[in-house]
């Protein structure tokens, strides 16, 4: 009963109107950044950071979190119209959605997208009301202990569900902490790594990282192929999916918002895992007649509830334990900072108008998707058009402005240089950046709290087992090395990556 | 057309002529990010500055580096009287005993414009803490010298300052826990990872409220007029211990003095009035209007002191 208040308590604060109009700025960009391919939501939570100072904290993560579950409705239609994933989490999207497509059916696979994404972001809204407060409670119990077992498995976590070699993945885990160690270490004071530059003394900008790994590397990517597409705007029809169709799909959206909800709150989950898994499942669980990868309707529902399901618990660890699982969680507890407020559980006893706001207004903000998204989908299919002649150089632009804005610092607009050129030579590579900022965020958050552990105990590092909570954790990072490790398990991953 | 040219090399010469002073926008430096008190207390005067002098006054967050990068700016800018610096106390009394190599020289560099605004810190124990009076915290570290751990926001704050000028008057030892910052501290103090800290008032307000945590003393010398049941250290025989975290503003060396004068007069016009009064109060702070020459006296003594605490208690940060 408490929560049904809170959440009452939280829908009168997303529906001020200030409130409801950035929800609607959010969920718009959102959906822009999710049709257009190559620009995602990192780069464009990044570029918005600076320009959130002036609003209040409600405002500013209404508007940044209506960004990132409002890619997840606009991803799905680049794929299903372009084949090219708008966003990576719609990867799977275009494996039947496009073909749908190709066979007429291009409003169903819209219409379904949108109405399993909606579906799938009420019932994890509702998982956020219920479960973020026992786990906040949970978390209050935190000591430094429990705070660097957490990070460990964190960090294992992001191995092994990281995508390609592990090598590479361990690698960049590696190269991300060591990025991390740049600046001055907390407990002693003593500035490291910044070769008596000043503008290093607080380590490497995560703005100028995020934005030079996620943002302007993906443009120079896409620079590089002059993909013809062919783009099916002509037939769409109608964008209601028949009675038939609800019904195949009925259990695939609760398959897939269940799974995407349990995805998005592990560390290192989020959309992606949840949009992956979720497809693999169906192909599994689904009834037969199965036809996926010609155009089963099913393998765009599932996909599509588990990655905005995964995209808002996401919000979970974040909200409640101030661990970012992925990217822009970690934009996100960059944004609260900005606004003096330190994420962890206290945020929800000391600002529950930010909490409840927040969470009520992931209600209202789907339901602006939906509408964005099921009678306006002409207005973004026309996007598809924009010339990335126009579009390239804009990003570039909006990277730079919001590298220099966070701190007033040209050094960081160098940086973001310099890191862009790094980012694309790693992907060259294959090596995925998305371990090395989980390393780059957690490694020193991980040091410090393993020294603070030992401060507080004196130098014993039996703290670390004999506390219960922060040898779960620690014996959950073991279980999964030990499964990585096992050649049969090992073998199922890259069967599964290779889907 | 000679004397216009005339006039407008003199106009040059002397961009700062208190009488028609300012003429283009004041910039204020802050060395901390927006939503500190250096930056807050900056937006605050910056306002009033606007509203009374018809020139825009910007802001400029320039954070980083223990605040090398914004003093430094400061000190290096053009003496034109469009500059200033919203310095705290760490800025221009701790870094410079405690850094080897400073960038800039707060005698050599920078000239005092006024005082701004007072923080009192506390002494504060969680609340299933042993400790129910300052007494007691120091029997305890007499006890057990080095084994009883104290949460401050950071290494080289003047929280730490504080931590160690009380060990070395009543002779004894504290463990030293530096956090980022004063809101993940006093978070780790109320979840009781901590039994110790010395906070601001305001990071401690919200955990007081709810019972978490129990003040036991305010470190300055006098009580705070907000909290005036809080003893004092000094009260509770903690001898000399008097140190607050101050703001002030601060002018390139060789800006004119008459424009140093017009804005320390405006200045404390400006910290009287009732609404910034009430503003500064909201977080706990108090104003403190000042003549530039008292808070050169001010920054004089607490360098003097801060260096004789560092050098004693070892405190180095390399």
């Amino acid at each position: 009963m408490e929560t049904l208040s809170n959440l009452a308590f939280g829908l009168g604060v997303a529906l001020s109107w200030q409130n409801v109009l950035y929800c609607f700025i959010g969920c718009f960009l959102g959906t822009l950044v999710g049709v257009l391919p190559g620009i995602g939501p990192v780069a464009t939570v990044a570029m918005l950071l600076p320009f959130t100072f002036g609003l209040g904290p409600a405002p500013a993560l209404i508007m940044l979190a209506g960004i990132y579950y409002g890619a997840q409705y606009g991803g799905s239609t680049t794929a299903i119209l372009v084949n090219i994933p708008g966003e990576s989490s719609s990867v799977v999207t275009t494996l039947d959605g496009h073909q749908m497509a190709r066979r007429g059916r291009a409003g169903p696979a819209l219409g379904i997208a949108a109405i399993g994404s909606f579906v799938a972001g009420c019932i994890a809204t509702l998982l956020i009301a219920y479960f973020a407060p026992p786990l906040a409670e949970l978390a209050l119990k935190f000591s430094p202990a429990e705070y660097f077992s957490l990070m460990v498995f964190g960090l294992i976590a992001a191995v092994v569900l990281a995508r390609g070699s592990l090598i590479k993945a361990i690698a960049m885990v590696c190269f991300g902490i060591l990025l991390g160690l740049i600046g001055t270490d907390v407990n002693s004071g003593v500035i490291r790594f910044a070769f008596g530059q000043a503008e290093l003394a607080d380590g490497v900008g995560f703005v100028a990282l995020a934005m030079a790994f996620f943002g302007i590397t993906d443009v120079v990517l896409n620079l590089e192929h002059k993909e013809v597409q062919q783009v099916f705007t002509s037939r769409i029809g109608s964008v209601l999916p028949t009675l038939a169709d609800l019904r195949t799909c009925f259990w695939s959206i609760v398959r897939g918002t269940a799974l995407g909800s349990l995805l998005g709150v592990l560390p290192g989950g989020g959309a992606l895992l949840a949009s992956f898994a979720a497809y693999m499942a169906e192909k599994k669980i689904a009834k037969p007649p199965r036809t996926f990868g010609e155009g089963d309707i099913r393998g765009v529902a599932a996909p599509e509830s588990a990655n905005n399901a995964g995209a808002q618990t996401s919000f979970i660890p974040m909200l409640t334990l101030g661990i970012p699982s992925n990217p822009t969680m970690a934009l996100m507890i960059g944004a609260l900072m900005i606004q003096g407020i330190a994420p962890g559980p206290q945020v929800m006893t000391e600002r529950p108008e930010l909490f409840w706001g927040l969470i009520a207004s992931m209600w209202v903000g789907n339901l602006m998707l939906l509408v964005l998204n099921l009678p306006l989908v002409g207005v973004w299919i026309k996007l598809l058009a924009v010339p990335y002649r126009l579009l390239f150089p804009a990003i570039f632009v909006f990277c730079c402005i919001g590298a220099y804005a966070v701190d007033n610092k040209v050094f960081d607009v160098y940086a973001l240089a310099a890191l862009s050129a790094l980012g694309y030579v790693l992907l060259k590579l294959d090596c995925e950046p998305a371990p090395m900022v989980l390393g780059f965020i957690l490694g020193p958050m991980m040091e410090e709290n393993l020294r603070r552990a030992m401060m507080i105990s004196f130098g014993d590092p039996t703290v670390l087992i004999t506390r219960p909570i922060s040898a779960g954790f620690l014996f959950a990072a073991l279980a999964l090395l030990i499964a990585i490790a096992l050649p049969a398990l090992r073998a199922k991953r890259e069967e599964a990556m290779q889907e | 057309m000679a004397w216009l040219i005339v006039a407008f090399v003199v106009f040059c010469a002397a961009p700062a002529q208190a009488q028609n002073y300012p003429t283009k926008p004041i910039h204020i430096l802050s060395p901390y990010a927006p939503g500190g008190i250096s930056d807050i207390a900056s937006r605050i005067l910056g306002a009033k500055l606007t509203e009374a002098w018809g020139q825009q006054v910007v802001v400029e967050n320039r954070p980083g580096g223990n605040g090398f990068i914004a003093m430094t700016a400061a000190a290096k800018a053009a003496p034109d009287g469009y500059t200033y610096v919203m310095a705290t106390v760490g800025d221009v009394a701790i870094n410079p005993a405690l850094f080897k190599e400073m960038p800039y020289d707060v005698d050599r560099d920078l000239a005092p414009v006024a005082m701004v605004s007072d923080a009192p810190m506390v002494l504060a124990a969680h609340a299933d803490a042993p400790f129910k009076s300052v007494a007691e915290v120091i029997a305890a570290a007499k006890a057990q010298p080095g084994r009883i751990s104290v949460a401050t926001p950071g290494n080289g704050s003047v929280n730490q300052i504080v931590l160690e000028w009380m060990a070395l008057n009543t002779g004894t030892r504290f463990q030293h826990i530096p956090y980022k910052g004063g809101a993940p501290a006093a978070a780790a103090l109320a979840g009781g990872d901590i039994p110790l800290g010395i906070l601001a008032s305001s990071s401690v307000a919200p955990h007081v409220k709810s019972g978490r945590i129990r003040v036991l003393a305010v470190t300055m010398g006098k009580r705070s007029r907000f909290n005036p049941e809080w003893p004092t250290l000094q009260e509770a025989g903690v001898s000399e211990v008097d140190a607050s975290n101050w703001t002030a503003l601060f002018a390139p060396k060789g800006t004119p003095a008459p424009v140093i004068d017009k804005l320390n007069g405006e200045v404390l016009k400006i910290l009287t009035m009732p609404d910034v009064k009430e503003r500064f109060a909201g977080g706990g702070v108090d104003t403190i209007p000042s003549s530039a020459a008292e808070l050169d006296a001010r920054v004089k003594q607490a360098a003097e002191r801060f260096r004789a605490i560092v050098q004693k208690a070892n405190i180095r940060p390399d």
